[in-house]
């Protein structure tokens, strides 16, 4: 019972330390003005923070929202790479019934991709909604686009 | 079981999970403007489920290596959940506001969400219960903003997912709290450890566990005081599926939560008694009571101002869901059938007040309870009907909706005289809600009033789903025999040996 306690006060001590020689670190690096009251201060101390590098550029863009759709398709044959690893592991354990369950996992999956591609979402510069078989996309997201 | 020979139980699932795959499969091969194949499909599809989940045997097993279990009382909310499918998928064909967003994955969202719906009411792994509760979630979400041009179907769905994401959390953490105490996530083994005496010191624990786990599951059933997102959801939903909202989330969010209560927060012999015993540790049931009557006056007191027909019905659905709560706190069988039974008639009546409201609608643009002005002479058997269902939702006889609550009043009697006082709150607030749902039947019959005497057109198919829903409305009221027997038939819950 003692050490579980004990593991947790090792734990919080070594979370304390790390934090405060992290951040002791970071003062070397980081511009020395933040008072807000100087120019150069008031500059860095109202700017939105990233990761600690001073921001570049305004991030109210309008990024094209095809990006995503790309991402989205990505994470689905990611994660299907990600599911076929450990099947081919015990494939030989299992057998003929592995093999039938990953041909349907991976048909569920096409029919996915097959989805996206006839709302036409594979297509990186958009064709006109009427031949492109994109009734997905109707005339007013044409023209945000 | 193991993985393989669990599949030939599980039939409903995987015709559900086939017909998702055709109809997607159809969608991909039909030409613009074709799409109500799709939704024609999705409707034979799924009375075929459920002709198929009526006849099926009703049997008990344990699936997939004890993560998800078959029994006549899931069977029995997959038949409540595919029959607001059914009736779900049928409207959505004579709704004029679906009309320009007439795509195919309407439907195939809805599938999922009731494949989310059976996967929930059957599950007894943790895991599982909380994968398959953000599966119907999920598809609520994208359903709710499926009006995409609509700002309030947006502002809908952004409120549902935000609170939706809070209160699963919530539960998710509860969850935790539960393997925390015994080293288990399924729910059975989770009964045993507490059976024996791994819960001795640990009460607090488990209070802690049963609030967090309440709140997700309040969430589902839009209990107070975790029904904020309901008003504003039905509201921007489109019609018929905040008809489904109404019904079947509910239902699969009652089944898991008397499967939790009963099995998790239960003492030994659960169910198999006519009475179950409570833990010793927690004395749970007052806090689900003052939930209950909380849902209930509030959500009563609430609809008395509204002036949307869809806000009322919400706020409508909050009040019943307190009614169920009250039969689940008694934890007898008698209550538990009774919940089951004002699920089949709670389906019926309000699955008949939201399509009249989508009749009126698909008129006057707006879901205002005026427009529902003069309709009890605009379209004479429209304006009956609504009657009926209005009448069935206050509990007046010789409406279904009087065997019900009477149902559920008897069993709370039943269960001793420290909850007569839960009973007398319900039929005070029954008496409440006579008011607000009188007060949308005057706006109907009404002669004081300015309204547009043209008659009313209504969509044949529309009023022939009206008709279905409004006969066992009345008949069940009546004569509820063989419906009451087969509630019964369906309490029969997986028991952990």
């Amino acid at each position: 019972m003692t050490e579980n306690y004990g593991i947790a006060l090792l734990y919080a001590t070594v979370s304390v330390v790390l934090l405060a020689v992290l951040l002791q670190l970071a003062r070397l690096l980081r511009p020395k003005e933040m008072r807000p009251e100087t120019d150069q201060g008031r500059q860095i101390k109202y700017k939105t923070y990233e990761c600690g590098i001073e921001i570049e550029g305004d991030s109210w863009i309008q990024f094209n929202i095809r990006f995503y759709v790309v991402a989205l398709i990505f994470i689905i044959f990611d994660v299907e790479a990600l599911l076929l690893f450990p099947w081919a592991v015990v494939f030989t354990d299992i057998g003929m019934i592995a093999f039938v369950e990953m041909l349907i996992f991976l048909g569920i999956l096409a029919l996915g991709l097959a989805y996206a591609w006839r709302k036409g979402d594979l297509a990186w510069v958009k064709q006109s909604a009427k031949n492109a078989g994109g009734r997905y996309h109707n005339a007013e997201t044409e023209r945000v686009l | 079981m193991d993985t393989i020979a669990s599949l030939k139980y599980i039939i409903p699932e995987l015709l559900l999970t086939a017909l998702i795959v055709v109809v997607i499969v159809m969608d991909l091969l039909l030409r613009k403007g074709k799409e109500s194949r799709a939704g024609y499909l999705t409707l034979w599809g799924s009375l075929l489920i459920l002709a198929y989940l009526i006849f099926s045997p009703a049997e008990i097993h344990s699936l997939f290596e004890g993560t998800v279990v078959m029994d006549p009382f899931a069977r029995f909310f997959k038949i409540v959940a595919m029959a607001a499918l059914v009736l779900t998928v049928w409207v959505t064909f004579y709704t004029e506001s679906l009309r320009s967003y007439f795509r195919s994955e309407f439907w195939i969202l809805l599938l999922i969400a009731n494949l989310g719906i059976f996967l929930l009411v059957s599950s007894i792994d943790l895991l599982m219960i909380y994968l398959s509760f953000e599966l119907l979630s999920l598809m609520s979400y994208i359903l709710t903003a499926y009006l995409l041009k609509d700002p309030r179907s947006n502002e809908a769905s952004l409120k549902y997912l935000i609170y939706g994401a809070f209160s699963s959390g919530l539960m998710l953490f509860g969850f935790t709290w539960l393997y925390g105490l015994t080293g288990t996530l399924r729910i059975d083994e989770i009964h045993s450890a507490f059976q024996n005496g791994l819960l001795d010191g640990n009460g607090l624990a488990l209070v802690v566990s049963f609030i967090l786990i309440i709140a997700g599951l309040g969430y589902k059933i839009a209990a107070v005081p975790f029904h904020f997102w309901s008003p504003d959801v039905y509201e921007g939903a489109p019609t018929p599926f905040a008809a489904f909202l109404s019904v079947a989330p509910k239902a699969a969010g009652f089944a898991l939560l008397i499967r939790i209560l009963n099995l998790v927060f239960s003492g030994e012999g659960a169910l198999s008694s006519e009475f179950w015993k409570i833990i010793p540790e927690t004395n749970w049931t007052l806090f689900v009571a003052i939930l209950s009557v909380a849902s209930m006056t509030l959500g009563n007191f609430v609809a008395l101002q509204q002036t949307g027909i869809k806000r009322l019905l919400a706020y409508s659905s909050i009040a019943h869901a307190g009614y169920m709560l009250m039969a689940v706190v008694v934890l007898s069988q008698a209550g538990i059938s009774a919940v089951m039974y004002y699920f089949i008639v709670y389906l019926l009546m309000n699955f008949g007040a939201f399509f009249t409201a989508i009749a009126v609608e698909n008129k006057s643009g707006d879901d205002k309870i005026a427009s529902f002005a003069g309709l009890g002479y605009r379209a004479p058997l429209l304006g009956l009907m609504m009657t009926l269902f209005l009448f069935s939702l206050t509990g007046l006889p010789p409406t279904a909706g009087f065997i019900g609550k009477f149902n559920i009043f008897a069993s709370v009697i039943q269960a001793g005289n420290h909850w007569y006082w839960l009973a007398v709150v319900g039929i005070l607030n029954s008496v409440v809600s006579l008011w607000y749902y009188a007060r949308v039947i005057i706006t109907m019959y009404s002669t004081n009033q300015e309204f547009d005497a043209s008659p009313l057109i209504v969509e044949r198919p529309l009023v022939y789903i009206l008709i279905i829903l409004a006969i066992p409305t009345l008949f069940l009221g009546i004569y509820w025999a063989p419906v009451y027997d087969f509630v019964l038939n369906s309490l029969h819950f997986f028991l952990p040996i």
